[in-house]
């Protein structure tokens, strides 16, 4: 299943918070113009590298929807970051 | 079924106890037998889904923390994608590790081999413990 919500959480030293939910099939829809040209980039430089295009796409893919569930949660002193994918 | 319950409705069906006695023995055949604990036992450990990695730091008297879970799902997606890297590319690796005296040859890797080291790493637990920093490595 692929990933569908981005949870960003900053903490800063004053104590202020700031969280930003990014759901990822609405921004994928409409980075969409981009993302096509990244991925006839991406199957260019495959064809360079002789890399089976198919394959790549496949192995890529696999690695996005394996993404939920990651999770980085970083606090140095009183400031904090987390990122989640869910 | 167990032999002692069927003796028991054995005898209430050929009349040599009531009803009452019958519901009697087999409440106290009920006490007599341990939780279903043994069945909980038995049971296999379940699959580990995530490797997680926790850093405790102190530096200058200031508390720090990486808490980082990334699902083991996503290390075997990577093992796959890592099958594709060209053949000229892990020559130039080779040749790098080779420089910082590691001879270690990328080629011989087989992605079959990187999935079974994936598939074991469920048993892994590492634990660094020093003055000023814990790290602990394991899966969940």
């Amino acid at each position: 299943m692929m990933p569908q919500l981005l949870t960003v959480r900053v903490k800063r030293p004053e104590g202020r918070t700031i969280r930003i939910w990014v759901p990822l099939l609405p921004v994928a829809l409409m980075l969409s113009p981009f993302l096509i040209l990244a991925a006839l980039g991406a199957a260019v430089a495959c064809r360079v590298y002789r890399v089976r295009v198919t394959q790549a796409f496949g192995a890529g893919w696999r690695l996005f929807c394996a993404l939920p569930g990651t999770r980085f949660d970083v606090q140095e002193g009183r400031t904090a970051v987390l990122v989640s994918i869910r | 079924m167990n032999e002692q319950r069927k003796d028991i409705l054995g005898m209430l069906a050929e009349g040599k106890i009531t009803p009452d006695e019958a519901e009697q023995l087999i409440a106290a055949l009920e006490r007599d037998q341990p939780p279903a604990a043994a069945s909980s036992e038995a049971r296999p450990k379940a699959k580990a889904k995530y490797l997680r990695l926790v850093v405790d730091t102190m530096e200058n008297g200031e508390p720090g923390r990486v808490n980082a879970r990334v699902p083991l799902q996503l290390l075997r997606a990577g093992v796959r994608l890592a099958a594709l890297i060209p053949p000229q590319a892990l020559a130039r690796a080779n040749a790098e590790l080779d420089k910082t005296g590691v001879p270690f040859d990328l080629t011989q890797l087989k992605p079959e081999q990187l999935e079974a080291l994936v598939e074991q790493l469920d048993e892994v637990t590492l634990e660094v413990d020093q003055p000023d920093a814990k790290v602990r490595i394991f899966c969940e």
